[in-house]
């Protein structure tokens, strides 16, 4: 029989390991050392239960959802809790082992109360590198999961006897930037750290078994209200599709598809008629694809649901193998990670757009539109910018799109043009709206924009991973489809070429590189609105 | 009658505090009147007659005000016109690139820039990050956008160049052509000179938009202000200044009220000798927490306000929705406390005003904490049967009695409270344990002493005038001007003679607003290479950068355990010149007590009688609990609880197993022992 937990210790706890959880994230951002933490939050923290079931998550980012949800239990398969002692730290960064691509690297903390395992402390970072063919490590010629740099199985960095040096030196001596990845495994390391120690003082107020109980009702409450959304969905079969641009080895378009299938408080969701594994880092895990589910349920039916394992439950999410979404874990994945969770969104908003095109946004900037710049500063240090470039948000029921925004599975920042100045050999020339960008609609999709960089040293690494180059933003309703992603080098002498969405190339000193993000699509057709502006002249 | 007075006035959204010390003589004063938001300057007089003053008898007025904060947060902001560099005007439209909300399609995705397209113009001229000339402000382009702004016809202009911070020249050159045609001009390097284009212009613009108000206000408050009368006002880093410069930079009153709450809770815990303490002020829709260490204030450089970024030195105080007029409601079988709040209308069930949600207030009246057949501070009776009412059908859907489901209200709600002292004293690697609890406003002690226990806090302090509180801190507040300064220098690469220069700038700016001899205090901001945010080093000896760099890492190791050799770089230097409130004349606050006018010190008459005893219900069941009249509180004398304490505005609450002494300064020193 289940433990009971009353409601008002339910939510104290909640609160409580919440707050455990938002900690964790305070001390990666204010002490880690990849830009990409520091400037733009690609982190995010968990607490688990002692199963690995997600229990609390600090600083959300939506896509990390899949990889909190699964990652611990999928490092158990690997790892018996018989080996975790308190005071470890494993590494782990394997797509196949409940993740998404290798820079997120996940550090796991196994948390004791009285000898026995109450639960896991998880901190996800972006690693600003790890290793492989080019600096930033989106190796976009990428075929196999070997070529994209340091895999990293499970690995006892940490004990309670302090770091393991010698893996550390063997993980510091596969990457860039020594120092800086010393860094954010120290940060990451001190911020489980401090999980366990707030997770102590709980046990101790609380006592272990209202704890576990606790933990146990948290999973049992997010179940009933992810039924609770569901079961207010019509029952029914839905099918949604959209596309990759290409494979990221310039093949044709990719297809997404999706069929929904409501029952109840019940749904499955069947990616089995996607396409087949791209031959490009275009690929992505059934865990990225399980969190894009997610994401979409919560942000259409219920976002006051709690992230916790218990969401999944009334799900059932199929893949095939062999697919995109699937591809088995010899197959390069890094942009899958940004750019295909992104198209599986997509491919589930289309298909609810069936059912509930007033709760359905038109299609947005669904790509990070990434741009890794890496070279050497005028003081001879190496410098890597990682760059996301939003664009316009696709336009819904009774509102315009945003400008210059990110949607849906991400939210990172930008990088101000001060401190690229400041810290790369790079001028940022202009940042505008795409003006004209956004598609018509009776109600207009979002601009795009329009930033440039000049190249300040003599040879840069530049490499793309965006989408929305060839596949536009849809319009819904009528709507029109925004603007397509540009990327264009133009040369210290002048001449133009586009860049492709995925591709690795060398300017030198002089260079510009001009980014013209996609604009938004537009909702309900373009007359609808000429017309109620005429008729409200006419009265 | 002589002007032998010094007077602080808190003006905040409902009330207006309002306490009077004497120069000599007479007996310390206090109110608190209902805000008349119509007419600012009306209000400060009616606060001063409450007092039974008139401002000719007032040497020395400090003023505490929402008006900055209420402009912000209901957009009640003028027109401005924004001249960036070239290439760079629609930076206050791309920001930061992120959405507003996570998990939410319906709600905007973004605030729309605060200047519109029409309004944003570009000049051409260009600085790199180090201050030099990449291109000259470029004469032609000037014209153009000084045509352009005459025919725009605002009132306001915010100047916000790239790489200002570095070099104020083309800002400082555009200003002298704007004078003369417009009646205001922000400058960025003015308003925040720091690096991050998006945040110093939102900044600016912002600041812009509210000297129109600030100018109107001001000056009307000069021309009825008596000639010889001192007139200042509370700004956000937590100390006073001339009404001149605020009228330039409005911005500096953004968090005026709270500054001055903690402001005076950092002023009691110097007097005390506290090393840590939290400042804990609950009101009806926010509970506002700020660490004091060393008695002063945190102060930090960065918050939201009505959805836009602020960028300056402020107390670093972090509001939660969390209040009295929370709703609580059952939802898949956890009890949730807000984020839903009754607000001030219809407000609490218990208000009578027609809410009937239950809320933390209806809470607190069912466990018979609040004392309904007291009439509160502006008339209000409470209604119990209406809090029992509203929270019966919660009891019954927890099948709990309605004394049990308000327990739990008070449970959840302060869980949310310990998650905000949590977050506050994280982010400075401090263990929260050790601090003490501040508690003050109107809820503050009623809930304080529960609060620490579930922190793990074992001293609560409710200091004299808890519920006039800011309008304290407005009385006992010290001269000061505080600036950050972006400079960006590597350890490698020390520059001892570039840095003193700076140093001498932003001291000479600093001590150019003061009369008198100023203290300076410094705080050195330094990451290593690549670290985002910069770690506070106070006191920093610059003379010897390897001493700099250790200290540096002791903090770094302290707050994130670990530190290595590499190098660093001070990001940049935050200065504070003080200038010593004077302390001429008797008064101190100990003659004032939060009764009211007239109220007795606590060196008169006391009584250890209760005043009466009524039925409390704690976690332990209901129990007789004796209430006491504060004013007339025994000091000195330790006395058990359950008991209650109360005035005309406040109820302290202190539960079975803890205990309170009144010291002799007023102060309601509470042990939180352990619930029995």
């Amino acid at each position: 029989m289940k433990p009971k937990v009353d409601p008002v210790t339910l939510e104290v706890i909640r609160n409580a390991l919440t707050a455990t959880a938002e900690e964790m994230s305070l001390v990666v951002m204010r002490s880690a050392r990849s830009p990409l933490l520091r400037e733009a939050g690609d982190l995010s923290s968990a607490m688990t239960d002692a199963g690995g079931f997600l229990i609390a998550q600090g600083r959300d980012v939506p896509m990390h959802m899949g990889v909190m949800s699964f990652t611990v239990r999928e490092f158990l398969k690997r790892v018996p809790p018989g080996r975790l002692a308190a005071g470890d730290v494993w590494f782990v960064n394997l797509p196949e082992l409940g993740g998404n691509h290798l820079p997120d690297v996940k550090a796991i903390r196994p948390v004791f109360a009285g000898g026995t395992l109450v639960g896991f402390a998880v901190s996800l970072a972006h690693w600003a590198d790890i290793g492989g063919a080019v600096p930033g490590s989106y190796v976009t010629q990428a075929r196999d999961a070997w070529a994209e740099g340091l895999r990293i199985p499970p690995l006892r960095l940490c004990s309670a006897a302090g770091l393991d040096e010698e893996k550390l030196g063997l993980v510091l001596a596969n990457v860039r930037g020594a120092d800086e990845r010393r860094g954010d495994i120290l940060a990451q390391i001190a911020a489980t750290r401090a999980a366990d120690e707030r997770m102590q003082q709980i046990v101790a107020r609380h006592g272990r078994a209202v704890v576990l109980a606790a933990m146990a009702a948290i999973h049992d409450r997010a179940e009933a209200q992810m039924r609770a959304a569901i079961g207010a969905i019509p029952d029914g079969s839905y099918q949604g599709e959209d596309w990759l641009d290409d494979d990221a080895a310039g093949g044709p378009p990719l297809a997404i598809r999706v069929t929904v299938t409501i029952h109840g408080d019940g749904a499955r969701f069947d990616f089995c008629e996607s396409d087949d594994a791209a031959r490009g880092p275009i690929n992505t895990t059934p865990f990225i694809t399980a969190a894009s589910v997610y994401y979409v349920m919560k942000v259409l039916f219920g976002p006051e649901i709690q992230p916790s394992g218990g969401c999944y439950r009334p799900f059932e999410v199929l893949t095939r193998p062999g697919s995109v979404l699937q591809p088995g874990f010899e197959r390069p994945v890094v942009g899958g990670n940004h750019e295909t969770s992104q198209r599986v969104a997509d491919a589930l908003f289309r298909a609810f757009a069936e059912v509930c095109p007033e709760l359905v946004s038109a299609g947005g900037p669904t790509t990070s539109g990434l741009l890794l710049f890496g070279g050497r500063r005028s003081d001879g240090v190496w410098s890597t910018l990682y760059e996301t470039h939003g664009g316009g948000e696709g336009a819904r029921i009774g509102r315009d799109g945003a400008d210059a925004v990110r949607v849906h599975m991400s939210n990172v920042m930008n990088t101000p043009a001060e401190v690229i100045e400041a810290e790369y050999p790079l001028r940022v020339i202009c940042q505008r709206l795409r003006r004209g960008s956004g598609g018509g609609g009776a109600h207009k999709g979002g601009e795009g924009q329009h930033r440039e960089y000049q190249v300040l040293c003599d040879d840069m690494s530049v490499t793309s991973m965006f989408e929305r180059r060839v596949v536009a933003p849809y319009g819904l309703c009528g709507g029109e489809a925004g603007a397509l992603f540009r990327v264009t080098i133009i040369g210290a002498d002048g001449r133009e070429t586009e860049m492709a969405g995925k591709e690795n190339l060398h300017l030198g000193r002089g260079d510009v590189v001009r980014v013209q993000s996609c604009g938004g699509g537009g909702y309900g057709p373009v007359a609808a609105k000429q017309d109620q502006g005429r008729q409200k002249h006419e009265t | 009658m002589a002007a032998n007075w010094q007077v602080g006035i808190d003006i905040g959204g409902t009330f207006t505090d309002v306490i009077a010390r004497p120069l000599a003589g007479d007996k310390a004063r206090s109110a608190k009147v209902a805000t008349r938001p119509d007419d600012r300057v009306k209000g400060l007089l009616a606060a001063l007659r409450a007092v039974s003053l008139e401002w000719a008898d007032v040497a020395d007025l400090v003023l505490g005000t929402t008006m900055i904060t209420n402009a912000i947060v209901e957009a009640e902001l003028a027109p401005v016109a924004l001249i960036s560099t070239l290439g760079f005007g629609d930076t206050l439209a791309i920001g930061r690139q992120n959405r507003a909300h996570l998990y939410r399609l319906d709600p905007p995705a973004k605030m729309p820039a605060q200047v519109p397209p029409g309004l944003r113009f570009e000049v051409a001229e260009r600085l790199d990050h180090e201050g030099r000339v990449l291109q000259a402000l470029d004469e032609a382009s000037v014209e153009d956008v000084l045509a352009r702004i005459r025919a725009a016809n605002v009132q306001a202009v915010a100047v916000s160049l790239l790489h200002s911070y570095a070099n104020p020249a083309h800002e400082l050159a555009l200003a002298e052509r704007l004078r003369p045609i417009v009646a205001h001009v922000a400058l960025s390097h003015q308003v925040n000179p720091e690096a991050r284009e998006y945040e110093r212009a939102a900044t600016t613009v912002l600041s812009a938009s509210l000297m129109p108000l600030a100018a109107t206000q001001i000056d009307r408050m000069q021309a009825v202000r008596p000639a010889g009368a001192r007139l200042h006002l509370f700004h956000s880093a937590g100390g006073m200044a001339a009404p001149s410069l605020l009228r330039e930079l409005p911005l500096g009153l953004a968090m005026s009220g709270p500054a001055a709450g903690v402001a005076a809770a950092g002023h009691i815990a110097r007097t005390l000798g506290i090393a840590q303490a939290l400042s804990f002020d609950m009101g009806g829709t926010t509970t506002d927490v700020c660490l004091i260490a060393g008695g002063r204030a945190q102060v930090g450089n960065d918050r939201m306000l009505g959805g836009r970024p602020i960028r300056q030195p402020m107390v670093a105080v972090h509001s939660i929705g969390a209040g009295g007029g929370s709703v609580a409601r059952l939802d898949h079988g956890a009890l949730l406390v807000g984020p839903q709040s009754a607000g001030a209308d219809p407000g609490p069930a218990c208000y009578g005003r027609g809410g009937t949600r239950p809320t933390v207030s209806d809470a607190n009246l069912v466990l018979g904490y609040l004392d309904a057949s007291r009439v509160l501070g502006d008339g209000l009776k409470l209604d119990a049967g209406a809090a029992r009412t509203a929270i019966k059908p919660l009891a019954a859907q927890m099948q709990v009695s309605i004394e049990d489901a308000a327990l739990g209200i008070i449970r959840v709600a302060n869980s949310a409270m310990v998650r905000a002292l949590g977050r506050i004293t994280v982010e400075q690697g401090i263990d929260g344990r050790g601090c003490v609890l501040l508690a003050f406003g109107g809820a503050g002690p009623m809930h304080a002493v529960d609060v620490a226990r579930e922190f793990g806090i074992s001293r609560v302090i409710v200091p004299d005038n808890s519920s006039i509180f800011s309008a304290l801190g407005c009385v006992s507040a010290d001269m000061s001007y505080t600036r950050q300064q972006t400079l960006r220098m590597a350890s490698a690469a020390w520059d001892a003679a570039r840095l003193e220069r700076l140093r001498d700038e932003l001291r000479a700016s600093l001590v150019g607003r003061l009369q008198a001899p100023a203290e300076i205090a410094e705080v050195a901001l330094i990451r290593y290479r690549g670290q985002s945010y910069a770690i506070e080093v106070p006191e920093p000896d610059f003379s010897d950068p390897g001493a700099l760099g250790r200290a540096f890492q002791v903090l770094h190791n302290k707050l994130y355990g670990f530190a290595t050799d590499e190098p660093w770089e001070l990001q940049a230097l935050r200065m504070t010149a003080t200038v010593p409130r004077a302390t001429e004349g008797a008064g101190g606050g100990e003659g004032a007590a939060g009764g009211g006018e007239g109220a007795p010190a606590p060196s008169g008459p006391t009584s250890e009688t209760p005043h009466k005893t009524t039925l409390c219900s704690f976690a332990g069941g209901a129990i007789k609990t004796p209430r006491f009249d504060r004013a007339i509180l025994p000091v000195g004398k330790a006395m058990p609880g359950p008991l209650v304490v109360e005035d005309a505005f406040s109820t302290v609450i202190v539960p079975p197993g803890a205990t309170l002494t009144q010291d002799d300064g007023g102060n309601l020193v509470i042990s939180c022992g352990v619930a029995p």
